[in-house]
């Protein structure tokens, strides 16, 4: 048969984890695998839920756990080598917070002189570092079609393994095209395949205002149909569902500019109405309004990360608008700095809400010396605004328009997998202050028809670059060492339901070029 | 009646619709009963139908458990649905009764809905209608029904209403192929026809010829026999038969990598060899293993695309032809008949492409089905032979035809010239077709929808409630692609041909 074929291969583990190694003995996965916990946290409700979900997806073949032929393989006292999976996790917290600590350490072997049952067992400081546990035991566990059972190739298995950053973020934008729920939901799933933590949600830009905001009710009549909303239990619901998936999800809501929406259901918030951006900066309105969306907002994103946006203002149409003219004439006011003085007052009111504020580049570009100091700063137009960001003293998320923007069709898979965060930084302190990074999944031609399919797989090169270690991403030939376990990944994201697209099409979200493997296409 | 129309946003149009202009509410506990039913529910698959229809209505928004939140009363609220069905058997059967009746009350009448259905596979129809009715009212957080009191009278028009999908080209994996299942139940479709194997892989497993499935592209590729049983079932429990075919004897030489000894030889690897009563052994075998898991009445066993030329130029069939004074195309209606009598054996009526019907037709065995995919007056010349037929052709209701809209789509119809009656009455159906050259996992939903849905209702309503004018179903048509998006569904645009991709930021209403 073609390759591969997994008892023959290198490990088809994506992202590569930190530390392993293996042997060259197959063992076979008993489809009642059982569940024991121990340590502090061991009995967390998302250690549980999370097995039970991955024995879903590991057993999803119909011989595989609960169907006819399980049964009577059961009655026929088949033995099998693993039996059970043991979870260990020192830390009761649950808390879901950047920095935590997502490492663990995975064992797979055979019955031995030390232990009477075969036994897999993952052990991890918190609940975070036991899910990405359980990812990497679910890669290794292979449906076998000639016995009919899931087995572990290159058994004994010993990993040690760690993310390189903490912040390891996808961006999805709901303004553009209103993304359902169950949408969201999947793509939330898949970014946990791919080790990925942080959902940077853009909920709002000018196009579009969907989310529910008590405080002001009247914002979501900016969305493009009474359809195309999330209500604030909405919200929450995909809060939850990340961080049984321990993901973070970060809000964004761009102020001043790419706000037009806002002013659809307060038109106040327009500077006039042959200006509709960016929202009036003279106005206490204005700010008030800021204010109860952030209120609402706490309310929901326990995330310590808050995105305020900043980017591209054009601020033309203040100086064009009388009352915004007068009002910077009378503070004897640049438009850039009533630019400034917008941006730091949100953030003042973000961080009045125990919220530490990110922004865009450009913020840190035009008035960086008068940004708050704990500010993280985005990425997206130039390639070493981290380096200055970071010399600055800031911390930063990097997320390079030229390769880590998803919405760019025509980056293939290997130079979003070359991209380095760490460029241009030597110094071991100045490294720490880069938390991590995020591609972008602008929604501009993104919609429910093609998200999927235009995130995966080239995400995925992107999430290894920031989990495994660098020097395991950066030598050697990467279409022998990272292409053949890309395609296995990217097989393993359609097997599970994921219409990840083909990796050797130059052009992102491409349909196949002919008839073939997804192991070669 | 435009207007009416207009305001009508269930996909496909029922038969026979009124609705009045009240508002309802369904009560946060709203519930499924079934006194009077025939109909025992010992498998579930009603009260699985109607958790389904509660999901897809929810659309995983989170329901406010504050009651008073309806800002109304309590006669407002539907408490539940009352189910009644006749039959009391849950067998799934070609040609069996799909028709409901759907009233769903105003605030002055009794707070249940009621559904009454001949068999399970109808009320399963009715619900997906009922969801359609219903909408999440994103304010109250309730969900409600607007236009009270409905009265639906449905049925479809055609009892043959297929997708076909193509797991040779690329293999689709199981969560793959429970989606379109699923997808298809919304817009009514009935028969999954399954082109399981082709040229380029064979990912069937065969227990009894168990090296068949060397031919798949690789050992994860693969359906297992247990895999196909639980697709089967997966589209069984939701009113969906599934006809399996393996088409021979062209587009076959994936038979050939576990067999050679099926290939006529290492330089003619297709069609299957005609002189070996190996092959039709090999064909026995699959077929037989099929009758276990495949239940249909229908199997297809394809017949298309076959160019014979390489046998001629194997001297060992060469020698076997003349031996019995065969032409090639007398073989390749030997190879089909002698097929269909292995199917026959099965217990399996049969299914073929159209080109067994253009060179052999009168030989064909009287119970065939004609596949129509190429020519367009293949249909009327079939009927008029006795002979049933299913309409594929190409030019419209091939879905890997990126640049046809779903405007042809719509306007395709079965009967094309035919007005005799009976003649129609050989029409069973239609089936869209997603050939699997450029489709895998990746693109397969937004190649299908929303263009199948064009198709579907074509296929389901009666022909004096169609549009003439495709363009004047196009907002009902914009209101199921966000029907089929909200549910997870990667429904393309429907501005241009297939698969589009949206140019443009805006609503799914408007694209």
């Amino acid at each position: 048969l073609s390759t591969p074929s997994p008892a023959d291969s290198p490990p088809y583990l994506w992202p590569l984890p930190a530390e392993f190694s293996f042997g060259n003995e197959t063992l076979s996965v008993d489809p009642t695998v059982t569940l024991i916990v121990a340590g502090n946290g061991g009995g967390s409700l998302i250690i549980r839920a999370a097995f039970d979900r991955y024995m879903g997806i590991i057993f999803k073949h119909a011989s595989g756990r609960g169907s006819l032929l399980s049964r009577i393989r059961f009655l026929k006292m088949v033995e099998y080598d693993i039996t059970s999976l043991k979870i260990v996790v020192h830390s009761d917290s649950e808390e879901l917070q950047l920095g935590v600590d997502e490492s663990y350490t995975l064992m797979v072997s055979k019955k031995n002189e030390q232990s009477i049952v075969g036994a897999a067992t993952i052990e991890a400081n918190t609940v975070y570092g036991a899910l990405r546990g359980l990812e990497t035991f679910s890669q290794l566990c292979a449906f076998d079609y000639i016995t009919k059972s899931v087995q572990i190739y290159k058994a004994p298995w010993y990993i040690q393994d760690k993310p390189r950053f903490g912040y390891r973020g996808l961006l999805i934008d709901t303004s553009r095209h209103y993304l359902p729920i169950d949408v969201i939901k999947q793509i939330i799933e898949s970014m946990s395949f791919a080790k990925l933590n942080v959902l940077h949600w853009h909920i709002v830009d000018e196009q579009s205002f969907p989310l529910e905001t008590p405080t002001y009710p009247n914002l979501w009549k900016g969305a493009y149909s009474r359809w195309e909303r999330y209500t604030v239990e909405d919200a929450s619901e995909i809060v939850r569902f990340a961080k049984m998936r321990g993901i973070n999800v970060m809000a964004e809501v761009d102020v001043p500019g790419h706000a037009e929406s806002w002013g659809t259901g307060y038109p106040d918030l327009w500077p006039s109405l042959s200006c509709r951006e960016p929202l009036d900066v003279t106005k206490n309105f204005t700010f008030d309004v800021i204010s109860g969306i952030l209120a609402d907002m706490r309310k929901i994103f326990p995330f310590e990360l808050f995105h305020l946006g900043g980017d591209e203002v054009n601020t033309d149409c203040w100086k064009n608008t009388t009352h915004v003219k007068e009002w910077l004439q009378g503070r004897n006011f640049t438009t850039k700095d009533a630019y400034k003085y917008f941006v730091l007052r949100a953030q003042q009111i973000a961080i009045s809400k125990n919220w530490t504020p990110v922004n865009w580049e450009e913020t840190f570009s035009s008035f960086g010396k008068d940004l708050d100091p704990r500010t993280v700063i985005q990425n997206w137009l130039v390639s070493d605004i981290c380096q200055k960001a970071v010399a600055k003293g800031f911390r930063c998320i990097f997320s390079n328009q030229g390769y880590w923007y998803l919405d760019h069709l025509d980056v293939p898979w290997e130079e979003v997998y070359n991209t380095e965060p760490l460029n241009g930084i030597e110094d071991p302190s100045l490294q720490k202050l880069v938390i991590g990074g995020e591609v972008c999944m602008w929604g501009e031609t993104a919609d429910t028809s093609v998200v999927l399919q235009t995130i995966w797989p080239r995400a995925a090169a992107a999430a290894e670059r920031m989990w495994s270690t660098r020097e395991a991403v950066s030598k050697g030939n990467i279409t022998l060492t990272a292409l053949p376990r890309l395609h296995y990944f990217r097989c393993l994201l359609n097997n599970r339901g994921v219409p990840a697209a083909p990796v050797d099409n130059f052009y992102a979200r491409r349909p196949p070029l002919g008839p073939g493997s997804c192991y070669a296409q | 009646a435009f207007e009416d129309i207009e305001r009508l946003r269930i996909w496909p149009l029922p038969a026979q619709v009124s609705h009045g202009g009240r508002r309802m509410y369904l009560s946060g506990d709203f519930k499924l009963v079934t006194e009077g039913s025939k109909y025992g529910d010992a498998s579930g698959i009603l009260k699985e139908g109607f958790d389904r229809m509660l999901g897809v209505v929810r659309l995983s928004h989170v329901i406010s458990g504050d009651r008073n939140s309806s800002g109304t009363g309590g006669s407002a609220l539907l408490q539940g649905l009352h189910v009644i069905i006749s039959s009391s058997t849950d067998e799934l059967e070609y040609g069996a009764d799909e028709s409901y009746k759907l009233v769903v009350p105003s605030p002055e009448k009794p707070s249940y809905a009621q559904l009454e259905a001949k068999s399970v596979y109808g009320a399963l129809h009715g619900l997906q209608t009922f969801s359609q009715l219903c909408h999440f009212n994103l304010k109250k957080k309730v969900i409600e029904i607007l236009m009270t009191p409905w009265n639906i009278i449905d049925q479809p028009r055609f009892s043959y209403r297929g997708l076909l999908i193509d797991t040779s080209r690329h293999y689709l994996p199981l969560p793959v192929i429970k989606n379109v299942i699923d997808s298809m139940t919304y817009a009514k479709l009935n028969v999954l026809h399954w082109h399981i194997v082709d040229t380029q892989s064979f990912p069937l497993e065969i227990p009894s010829y168990p090296k068949l499935w060397n031919g798949a592209y690789s050992s994860s590729q693969r359906y297992t026999f247990e895999d196909a049983a639980e697709i089967v079932n997966y589209a069984r429990r939701r009113g969906i038969h599934v006809l399996a075919e393996i088409d021979v004897p062209g587009h076959a030489l994936s038979w050939g990598k576990g067999y050679p000894a099926l290939w006529p030889s290492k330089n003619c690897q297709e069609p299957l060899d005609v002189s070996s009563d190996f092959t039709f052994k090999v064909i026995d075998g699959i077929l037989s293993d099929f009758s276990k898991i495949f239940k249909f009445k229908f199997v297809h066993l394809g017949g298309d695309e076959v160019n014979t030329t390489c046998w001629s130029a194997t001297p060992r069939i060469a020698q076997w032809l003349k031996k019995h004074r065969m032409s090639e195309k007398e073989a390749y209606q030997y190879f089909v008949l002698r097929a269909q009598k292995i199917a026959l054996s099965h217990g399996y009526e049969i299914i073929n492409w159209e080109e067994t019907f253009i060179n052999f037709g009168s030989k064909l065995n009287r119970k065939t089905v004609v596949h129509n995919w190429l020519n367009t007056g293949l249909v009327e010349n079939v009927t008029a032979s006795g002979l049933r037929c299913i309409v594929s052709n190409q030019e419209f209701w091939y879905l890997d035809h990126i640049d046809a809209p779903w405007q042809g789509f719509y306007a395709n119809e079965p009967f094309q010239n035919i007005t005799d009656k009976k003649q129609q009455s050989l029409v069973l159906g239609g089936e869209v077709c997603m050939w699997g050259e450029h489709i895998d996992a990746s693109d397969i939903e937004q190649t299908i929808w929303p263009r199948a849905a064009a198709a579907a209702e074509r296929l389901w309503t009666p022909y004096a409630k169609l549009a003439k004018n495709p363009n004047n179903v196009t907002t009902r048509l914009a209101h199921f692609r966000c029907l089929l998006n909200q549910r997870g569904v990667a429904a393309a645009p429907l501005v241009g041909g297939g698969r589009v991709v949206p140019f443009e930021p805006g609503s799914c209403l408007a694209q």
